[in-house]
């Protein structure tokens, strides 16, 4: 890492915290799943860090998620000229399964859609690749999500990222310690990595989205199951290395059924209706915050995140599409001590 | 099940035997950087069929040459660690058929020296956030790390398997693995409770652990682990669950009659896919009582 002992603009109950401290109360908390903690980053400047989320809302898996998403890219900015030719790794969210639970993981419908409209703009190469956290059998998460028939009848290659052979890199990020990262071939190969996550609450990070779904490229060769390293780590500084180190080109996150309550295995659906996109992950995640009735400043990852990887702020992000009103769905959370920055104060708990 | 097998078996073989790297090693999959845990359960599958014997051997020889002069198997050769298939490895060497498995002694000594000497970290107890005794040491994926259940029963199998059951190390990691049983019967990734919520079980780490515990009193998490394996393995085909399953139950002489049956239909589905030669192995492995016996032979 960089200057561990560099005083950082970085607090907790009001008092500074040297970089180091932040590290090793991140650590010492984690177990498993890991520990968000009840820092808060105050936010770096945001000057010249700007983006456009776009909303779309969306009612059901069987809506036109084709042209959905096409229009979204389109108002983004994003056309075949700037695809065709392109390896497409497109990354779901794919933890685990349970018979009737089909929020916990990302939608196949909307996994189908994402890569008929990357087709249809001329990618070269479209593989979809997820590394599970807890699961090693792949295949079994496949088979019983829908994926598997999904994937098969759009004649798509499904890549496991946990036991695909890898590559060192040096990690760009500097909050974990770690020197390098571990990442799977196929994600440094791919010209453009496309986060595809499910809205969800999470019961350590406060919540799970475009950013956190990366913890799925990273294989768990190296870092077992659970990734117990990036736990220890810290999943903040874990979440903000590895953004930093492989950053994504787009992020689709499935909110027309999200999950509220113990998040992201345990919680229960919420209906949300919307589809959100963007190019930059840290903008998207903060757009999520706030449809879920969170405040962006008290998810510890997007307070490191804000201004280095992208901006938080609302005045920085460009809504497009529908506006956060529209779609606002306070989410349940639960009642832990480290998330209680998380609820946005305009929001009363008894209301969400 | 005779030691000729059916076809299924004799194609995933040659399938098998088919996919070893010039070097001597297997990958994942076939062309892939060869790798420590599919290359020892390799071996340990086609160990008992005497025309692959040099492939074996060569096999034995390539996971002695990337061992680290502590003992540690490391996943790939290209890194140090971590090297948790070092408990695989371990058996592979002792267990495999082939006359080469002797001519293993020195890596054998010095890999179980690493897995006796190689612990999890344990966590100071907090009952509000995780249901299991965070205290109780077993064997992590990596280093520094906390004790989990899948390197904790190949650890048990393969200490087992040199004759040390009765290690302090080991009656630890059975302590372990009873305190991390799901209450409703199974075993995950080693997390029973977060928070307010219990956890579901998985096939295939209930099948380590079950096979890891062979030997063993049974006891009420036994029973319960094989009432959840038999109710779920009839609509599992996936390879790595229902081999692992399997395995387990066989340990335990509750291998459901449709056994073969289910083994089939997974070696048929899985030969239209890329071929995944840990999948093939374990196949294989679950197929043969008397090969998976390799990875049980010292219990009961």
């Amino acid at each position: 890492m960089g200057d561990s002992t560099t005083q950082v603009h970085t607090s907790c109950h009001g008092k500074n915290l040297s970089r180091r401290e932040v590290l090793r109360l991140g650590g010492a908390l984690a177990l498993g799943g890991g520990v968000a903690g009840t820092l808060k980053w105050h936010h770096q400047r945001e000057s010249g860090s700007r983006a456009s989320v776009f909303i779309a809302q969306a009612s059901g898996y069987d809506d036109d998620l084709v042209r959905v998403i096409s229009t979204a890219l389109a108002e983004l900015g994003i056309g075949d000229a700037e695809i065709k030719g392109k390896r497409i790794l497109l990354k779901p969210n794919l933890v685990e399964t349970s018979p009737g639970q089909r929020h916990i993981n990302t939608h196949p419908s909307i996994v189908v859609a994402v890569a008929e409209v990357f087709r249809r703009l001329g990618a070269a190469d479209i593989v979809v690749a997820e590394g599970q956290g807890h699961r090693r059998d792949s295949l079994l998460v496949l088979e019983e999500s829908g994926m598997d028939r999904a994937l098969a009848g759009a004649h798509l290659p499904f890549v496991d990222l946990n036991h695909a052979d890898f590559a060192e890199v040096r990690n760009r990020g500097t909050e974990t310690g770690f020197s390098t990262l571990f990442i799977p071939k196929p994600v440094l190969s791919a010209d453009w990595v496309v986060s595809l996550p499910k809205l969800k609450t999470h019961h350590w990070a406060g919540m799970t989205c475009a950013m956190k779904n990366l913890f799925g490229i990273m294989p768990g060769l190296v870092y077992g199951w659970p990734k117990n390293p990036l736990h220890r780590a810290g999943i903040a500084q874990s979440i903000v290395d590895i953004n930093t180190t492989v950053p994504t080109s787009l992020s689709i996150v499935d909110g027309i059924v999200g999950m509220e309550g113990d998040g992201p295995i345990m919680g229960y659906p919420k209906p949300t209706g919307c589809v959100i996109i963007g190019r930059n992950a840290t903008a998207v995640d903060a757009t999520c915050a706030r449809i879920m009735g969170f405040d962006p400043n008290g998810i510890t990852y997007l307070a490191a995140a804000s201004g280095r990887l992208g901006p938080v702020r609302e005045e920085n992000i460009t809504q497009r599409g529908a506006g956060v009103a529209s779609v606002l769905t306070p989410y349940d959370l639960v009642d832990a001590p480290h998330l209680r920055n998380v609820r946005a104060p305009r929001v009363a708990p008894e209301t969400a | 099940m005779n030691r000729m097998g059916t076809s299924w078996q004799s194609e995933l073989i040659s399938r098998l035997a088919g996919a070893a790297a010039p070097t001597g090693g297997w990958g994942y999959h076939p062309g892939g950087i060869e790798s420590s845990e599919p290359t020892a359960l390799a071996v340990l599958a086609l160990s008992a069929h005497e025309e692959h014997a040099a492939l074996c051997a060569r096999g034995l020889s390539w996971l002695a040459s990337i061992q680290n002069d502590d003992g540690g198997v490391p996943v790939v050769p290209a890194v140090r660690a971590p090297c948790w298939p070092t408990g695989l490895c371990l058996l592979a060497w002792v267990k495999s058929q082939t006359p080469a498995g002797g001519a293993h002694d020195v890596p054998t000594r010095s890999a179980t020296s690493w897995l006796l000497h190689t612990q999890g970290t344990p966590i100071p107890p907090d009952t509000r956030l995780v249901g299991h005794d965070t205290t109780l040491i077993g064997w992590s994926w990596v280093a520094d790390t906390h004790s989990w259940v899948e390197p904790t029963a190949v650890a048990l199998l393969a200490l087992r398997g040199v004759g040390q059951q009765e290690h302090a190390r080991v009656r630890e990691g059975v302590r372990l693995l009873v305190d991390r049983a799901l209450a409703d019967g199974g075993w995950n990734y080693g997390n029973t409770r977060v928070l307010d919520n219990t956890l579901r079980p998985f096939p295939a780490p209930t099948g380590i652990a079950l096979a890891s515990l062979a030997g063993e009193p049974e006891n009420a998490c036994v029973r319960a682990a094989i009432r959840y394996l038999h109710d779920a393995l009839h609509e599992v085909r996936s390879p790595m669950s229902l081999a692992w399953g399997l395995i387990g139950l066989s340990a335990w002489n509750a291998r459901p009659s449709s056994s073969d049956k289910w083994l089939a239909e997974s070696a048929v589905s899985s030969a239209s896919r890329k071929q995944n030669c840990l999948n093939d192995a374990l196949l294989l492995l679950a197929g043969d009582l008397e090969t998976a016996g390799a990875l049980l032979s010292e219990v009961g």
